[in-house]
């Protein structure tokens, strides 16, 4: 590559700031997609004996669902913030772009593994249904002890955002 | 609040009256039934007391009850009675009169009769089914050989030729050929199926083993087909009405069925009716009997004791209810009793633990709680609206008990809560409606709302060491309710007031004699003074468990600006949509989803969450748990609740 097209390749702060939006969006989605699907896995094999479990099962495949919804909150706090939803775009410095970035990492770092952690959870708490529908609430509760990771990385996330003076 | 008390009842009764005594406790259902053979009295009392069985009947009873579940597990197979999808978390049942039901029950010999019925229809179906897939199963095998106009009898040998129909997997199909077109036979492809070629071959009977030979080389497979007449078309045609006939006959047979499940009410009314003789009868086996009289032991609420003496004593010539305070080392069950506007919260205690006896049934003290922790976590006044009226809603229209009933509550005290924090903090469906909030945004100032979410917390956590502070003293502890919970109140109280520069001087000597009193006491349990000391001292460390306590309180905002924000982006998703009449729709339709997903979501977040803060930070300061839940001998019913005739 010669010099004139690095100059091309030119990176505004902007950019820098939307690769934050995109990670918490996609790496917590990712987290909350593989959670997710190891929860279904194991309700469908439960509903097949007992279909009548289908409304706990499900209750228990959202609750891995929630770190895909605070990636999305970040990112769209972020889109917010940088002006790329209702407002004009924003002149970012690289600095300020690098800040917005380093904002969505908590929640896109802990949102993609305690994801496929609390998925797994859930999963063992299908298997805890299938014996002991009336112990559903244990079931959850040990799943959201999983998820507090992930709220404590969105509060992280969302308090350094609005500390950003932009 | 404690629980309610609980009496240790001893029933003497004559056995000819037996019957009559025991319909009378499981209608008024105020007895919990122990099982005096395992008991630690029975070595004295087995000398003059022989346990007691139940009758021949029991078996007869367990029998019918086998009879009814097969009948309706048949008709839920083929009819199935959808559960609606709020019903699978908090159960419902049907309604019936009173005067249906004496009917019903009147008419016990009508089992058999259905019974049978079931039975064959189910029998006969399984038969058809099997025939249909033998049928699929050869008309699968014959469809290769459609094209074939030879009819299958002639395949086999003759006196000169033999004929054959042979599977050849295709790669070695041209091997095979060239093979055969050096001896004096005929072949024809007939159809290529995956990679399997099927070919006629005919041949003379006098080369036979050489043919033999080739096919061997290349894997051909004979087909052969039970001798029947006509080629593989026809049978095929033939096959293919045999299953039309069976399917009619199969439709017949559901439609049988159908006519069957007119009963299915019946059914489930005998089986409710069943279920409860066969539970008195077995009730027996609880009993000890003298050749004309029989005792049983149990626990009684206080409150029912009296209605229950009153009512044995009226409508029974001979039993004698004997009720004493429970002895030490007995334990009996536990039963929660609320007002009722703290009745709903039992759901929360009851999904932990139910109280041991003799401890604080946390259910009142955590209510407030719950009420204001859901409304923070959800702070959306348009959201409680919704959930609001949702439970509202669904408390009217499914006749729900227990704890489907307390649930829906729960979740409505949760809504009214909403709509008070979503009003004080300027939030209905997000953005949507501009409130003007009467207390404070959170979402401009989100220092300020942590604050208070951990000030709130730290309350929360103080009330729970109360709790056991308080339980110390009752239980005549009063060093250890100063020791265990008083110097840590003083030493987080001073760390606390550290954290502002005017009271930072108090703060320091109050954490300063705090810890000093955790360190003076806390080793008290050890031996010497050296590991009392050091032990005192490490017990400090614990001081992270409280700080982690009250910083878990965060999720409080975290979960409210989860809420709030996904609201926004719903509104400006929908906002950006250009105008027109088609996109006005769009942006309603999307508006109502978006929001009703986020109502469902964030109102699951906030129950969980809400509840793990009771149970770990609250219940781990002071509650124990590991009660007995009490389980009176009463009527049950898994399918039907009676009504009276008046009231529909």
């Amino acid at each position: 590559m010669t010099g004139s097209e690095l100059a091309l390749f030119k990176i505004s702060g902007l950019e820098i700031a939307l690769l934050g939006a995109a990670l918490a969006v996609g790496l917590a989605g990712i987290g909350s997609a593989i959670g997710v699907g190891i929860v279904g896995q194991s309700a469908a094999g439960l509903v097949t004996e007992d279909p009548d479990k289908f409304g706990q099962t499900l209750l228990l495949q959202a609750l891995p669902g929630t770190q895909g919804i605070y990636g999305l909150l970040t990112g769209f706090l972020i889109m917010q913030r940088v002006g790329i939803i209702g407002a004009v775009p924003l002149e970012l410095t690289i600095a300020e772009g690098y800040a917005f970035l380093m904002a969505s990492l908590p929640i896109a770092i802990v949102g993609l593994v305690s994801g496929i952690y609390q998925g797994r959870v859930s999963a063992s708490a299908v298997g805890l249904v299938a014996k002991r529908p009336e112990e559903l609430g244990k079931g959850i509760v040990y799943a959201v002890m999983v998820e507090t990771y992930a709220v404590l990385a969105l509060l992280a996330s969302v308090m350094l955002l609005f500390g950003i003076p932009v | 609040m404690p629980t309610i008390n609980m009496k240790k009842v001893f029933l003497l009764g004559h056995q000819t009256e037996r019957p009559e005594i025991l319909s009378l406790l499981q209608k008024m259902g105020s007895m919990e039934m122990l099982d005096l053979k395992s008991g630690p009295n029975w070595e004295d009392l087995s000398d003059t007391l022989i346990p007691d069985h139940p009758e021949q009947k029991v078996n007869t009873l367990e029998a019918q009850l086998g009879e009814i579940r097969y009948c309706l597990d048949l008709f839920h197979r083929y009819f199935p009675m959808r559960k609606s999808f709020v019903q699978q978390f908090t159960g419902g049942k049907i309604e019936l009169t009173d005067t249906l039901y004496g009917e019903y029950t009147g008419n016990l010999d009508k089992i058999k009769e259905l019974y049978r019925q079931c039975r064959q229809s189910e029998e006969e179906f399984v038969k058809i089914r099997n025939e249909e897939t033998q049928c699929q199963n050869s008309i699968e095998e014959l469809l290769p050989w459609e094209s074939l106009d030879l009819p299958l009898e002639e395949v086999g040998e003759g006196s000169y030729l033999t004929v054959g129909l042979y599977q050849v997997p295709e790669d070695r199909f041209s091997a095979m050929i060239s093979e055969l077109d050096k001896l004096n036979c005929y072949y024809s492809e007939i159809s290529t199926n995956g990679d399997l070629k099927h070919i006629v071959f005919a041949g003379l009977i006098k080369d036979k083993e050489l043919y033999i030979e080739i096919f061997k080389e290349a894997s051909a497979v004979s087909f052969s087909y039970p001798i029947s007449p006509g080629t593989a078309a026809d049978n095929i045609q033939n096959l293919q009405q045999k299953v039309t006939r069976l399917a009619e006959k199969r439709q017949h047979l559901i439609s049988q069925i159908e006519a069957l499940v007119e009963s299915r009410m019946f059914l489930m009314t005998v089986y409710d009716h069943l279920q409860n003789e066969y539970d008195k009868h077995l009730a027996v086996t609880n009993l000890a009997r003298t050749d004309n009289s029989f005792i049983m032991e149990g626990w009684v609420p206080e409150p029912a004791l009296e209605d229950l003496e009153n009512n044995l004593s009226s409508q029974t010539k001979t039993a004698v209810l004997v009720a004493r305070e429970p002895k030490p080392g007995e334990m009996p069950p536990v039963l929660l009793e609320n007002s009722r506007a703290v009745e709903p919260y039992e759901v929360v205690t009851k999904l932990y633990s139910t109280p041991k006896k003799n401890e604080l049934d946390p259910t009142p003290y955590l209510a407030p709680f719950f009420f204001i922790f859901f409304g923070i976590c959800l702070s959306d006044a348009g959201y409680g609206l919704v959930l609001a009226s949702l439970a509202f809603l669904l408390i009217r229209k499914l006749k729900l008990e227990g704890m489907g009933k307390q649930l829906m509550n729960l979740l409505l005290m949760g809504g009214i809560s909403a709509i008070i924090f979503g009003l004080l903090l300027g939030s209905a469906f997000g953005d949507l409606l501009k409130l003007k909030p009467l207390w404070f945004n959170p979402l401009e100032d989100p220092m300020r709302m942590l604050v208070y979410c951990f000030a709130i917390g730290l309350f929360h956590i103080y009330f729970g060491m109360f709790l056991q502070a308080y339980r110390n003293i009752k239980s005549g502890q009063l060093l250890n309710a100063l020791f265990d919970q008083g110097f840590w109140f003083i030493f987080l109280n001073g760390l606390v007031l550290l954290i502002l520069p005017q009271t930072a001087l108090l703060g320091k000597w109050l954490a300063i004699s705090g810890a000093l009193g955790l360190i003076l006491t806390q080793g008290r349990s050890q031996q010497g003074l050296f590991k009392r000391f050091f032990s005192g001292l490490l017990s400090l460390y614990n001081v992270t468990g409280y700080l982690s306590d009250v910083l878990s309180y965060s999720r409080l905002l975290a979960l409210g600006l989860a809420t709030g924000v996904i609201a926004s982006a719903i509104n400006s998703m929908a906002g950006m949509l250009p105008g027109g009449l088609i996109w006005s729709i769009l942006m309603a339709i999307g508006l109502v989803g978006g929001h009703f997903f986020n109502v469902i979501i964030s109102s699951l977040g906030s129950y969980v969450h809400t509840s793990r803060l009771q149970y770990i930070e609250f219940f781990g300061k002071f509650f124990e748990g590991g009660g007995r839940q009490y389980k009176p001998f009463q009527l049950k019913s898994s399918y039907i609740s009676v009504v009276k005739t008046d009231d529909v």
